[in-house]
């Protein structure tokens, strides 16, 4: 199941970015992202540790960049969850691959994506949800939310620290 | 933290950052998916690991080569385990031919994963310790390592060789009947000698040729008894003994000779001990039968080389562990300094066999000579010199009739004592004074 999801969701996560691109003006970089997507494609069969993170990483400056320049927000969204999905995938994959002996594979396989399809339906809402209601503020309170935002993502990170082992 | 945890942090710190510097709320909103994502794994975090495990196996003593079944059943006790990777660590040296040792799986509260794998392996003794357990979301983000006791112990017992049974003469035997001539005249087979005629003397073992010239008295024949016998076997297990190639250590196949030789004096009846003589001195008090046999076997399978400086010479043997007078047996590859702790072992009046593995053949069969090409005169020198200080220790022992069986361990062992013991003259092998 996850075999057969993972390159649907890497050629979404690049379609709909390389369409995003497009849409806009931008046709000069829907090809370096398809080219991305035919790569994290191609590593995958040839299992590339570490390109996933990479492309991922890549997708999102890409989605990040398309907005700062105006280019249509949902693509860039969709791209971005779509590309969070395929690495998703990617990684659950070289999981099940890298054990000899997989117990309740189905089971397991379920369990993940039903996960990640909430975990992406969540986000995707929020998100959209974010972009679509717009409220008015000053640099400085933007400054403040962002700084909260900031310290409260370092509080977080420093709990998981500590929980890790 | 995993790696991945941190890649998806810093893409939503910088995906914040951005937003603020170009004041681009659409940016900011692009970080959500990722935080949900991060909430999501957090909301199933595994949390604290509460887990059993138990190992059985199929058997906890067998022979060299035999496969083992290994059962690991580990049990949640805790909430539910989204993914749990188990991972059994095994010995070194211990080889897994079928089965796995890893496994993935999900496991709800009361539920139980069990491994199961076959091992074979080479004498040893060998401990299974900790299960390694792994715990994670179902996103993979946060992992929690764990390890459950698994506690179990394999013994792979040396390799018996049968051998025919070794001829041999202690000075003093032991009360009951066995194959060992007991130097003492009674019922027996072999004949011992002739003594004057005493009343209830069968009339058959009256030698007439003798009492023919006597006319007074008559002769009867005597027979020499045939008795059981203590024998202390005795293992050199020192460091600086042992031989070690790519084929594997001269140790093994001493081992091999030990087993093989405490076999056949246990078949025989007799009454056996173990000293194994290395980093310490591990004893099996003398006894009979199939338990003590288990017992040598045991020790043998435990048997490993080591350095001690207090033991590195036999000065300190402890012969008294062994009853006054009788056979020893002593398996070793001989260093120059072992000649006077032997013959002081003969003249305590032991009667002392040395069944010696040739360190010199092994090392020499095992040289790699295309890396020593260019040394190989000097190798060739070098190996004649040892072999002749060899030979001279052990013409030495046998001047003080100590019976000595030189075995290249290529050859079988129960041949070369056949001939090494046959060899021997009369006088030394019944254990005479030359």
């Amino acid at each position: 199941m996850t075999a057969r999801l993972l390159p649907i969701t890497i050629g979404l996560a690049t379609l709909v970015l390389a369409v995003g691109y497009a849409v806009g003006g931008g046709w000069t970089f829907s090809p370096i992202l398809l080219a991305m997507g035919v790569l994290w494609w191609f590593g995958q069969r040839r299992n590339w540790n570490g390109l996933a993170s990479v492309v991922l990483m890549g997708f999102v400056v890409a989605a990040a960049m398309g907005l700062w320049v105006g280019l249509p927000a949902g693509w860039m969204l969709v791209g971005v969850v779509a590309a969070l999905s395929a690495w998703d995938l990617d990684h659950f994959a070289r999981r099940l691959s890298s054990v000899e002996r997989v117990e309740m594979r189905l089971a397991l396989e379920r369990l993940h994506l039903r996960r990640l399809i909430s975990v992406d339906g969540l986000g995707l809402l929020l998100a959209g949800e974010a972009l679509v209601i717009r409220y008015k503020f000053s640099f400085g309170v933007a400054l403040f939310l962002g700084l909260v935002a900031v310290l409260g993502l370092s509080q977080l990170v420093g709990y998981l620290r500590r929980e890790s082992d | 933290m995993t790696q991945r945890l941190v890649l998806l942090v810093g893409l939503v710190y910088g995906l914040l950052l951005l937003g603020l510097l170009t004041l681009k709320g659409g940016v900011i909103a692009l970080a959500v998916p990722l935080v949900v994502y991060l909430g999501g794994a957090l909301l199933y975090d595994p949390g604290k690991l509460r887990l059993s495990a138990t190992r059985t196996l199929s058997a906890e003593c067998v022979s060299p080569g035999k496969p083992v079944v290994v059962k690991v059943a580990i049990t949640n006790h805790g909430s539910q385990l989204e993914e749990l990777l188990v991972e059994d660590s095994l010995p070194t040296s211990l080889e897994r031919v079928e089965g796995e040792a890893r496994a993935l799986t999900t496991l709800a509260p009361g539920e139980t994963i069990e491994l199961e794998y076959t091992l074979r392996g080479k004498r040893g003794s060998y401990s299974f310790g900790e299960v390694r357990v792994t715990a994670s979301d179902a996103l993979g983000l946060f992992r929690r390592h764990g390890r459950v006791s698994a506690a179990a112990r394999l013994l792979i017992l040396p390799e018996v060789q049968r051998l025919r049974p070794v001829a041999i003469r202690p000075p003093r035997t032991r009360d009951f009947p066995g194959p060992i001539p007991a130097r003492q005249g009674g019922p027996g087979v072999n004949f011992f000698g002739v003594r004057e005629y005493q009343l209830g003397d069968p009339l058959r073992w009256i030698n007439w040729r003798v009492a023919a010239r006597h006319t007074e008295s008559l002769f009867t024949n005597e027979f020499e008894q045939e008795r059981i016998a203590d024998v202390g076997l005795i293992l050199d297990a020192r460091q600086q003994s042992d031989v070690l190639s790519p084929e594997g250590a001269l140790f093994d196949h001493a081992i091999r000779a030990t087993a093989s030789l405490a076999d056949v004096f246990l078949n025989a009846g007799n009454r056996v001990g173990l000293l194994i003589y290395g980093s310490g001195m591990e004893r099996t008090f003398p006894g009979y039968g199939k338990v003590q046999r288990d017992r040598i076997m045991r020790a043998l399978a435990r048997a490993r080389t080591g350095f001690n400086y207090a033991l590195a010479s036999l000065e300190y043997l402890p012969t008294r562990f062994f009853p006054a007078r009788s056979q020893i047996v002593m398996i070793s590859p001989l260093n120059p300094d072992d000649l006077q702790v032997l013959v002081r072992l003969r003249a305590n009046g032991y009667q002392v066999m040395v069944i010696s593995p040739d360190p010199i053949d092994f090392e020499a069969k095992s040289a790699d000579f295309r890396v020593l090409a260019g040394r190989r005169r000097t190798l060739e020198l070098a190996t004649r010199i040892a072999r002749a200080e060899r030979r001279l220790l052990l013409r030495e022992l046998q001047r003080v009739s100590i019976q000595i069986v030189d075995w290249q361990v290529t050859q079988p062992l129960d041949q070369v004592i056949r001939v090494s013991l046959g060899r021997l003259p009369q006088s030394r092998a019944l254990g005479m004074a030359p």
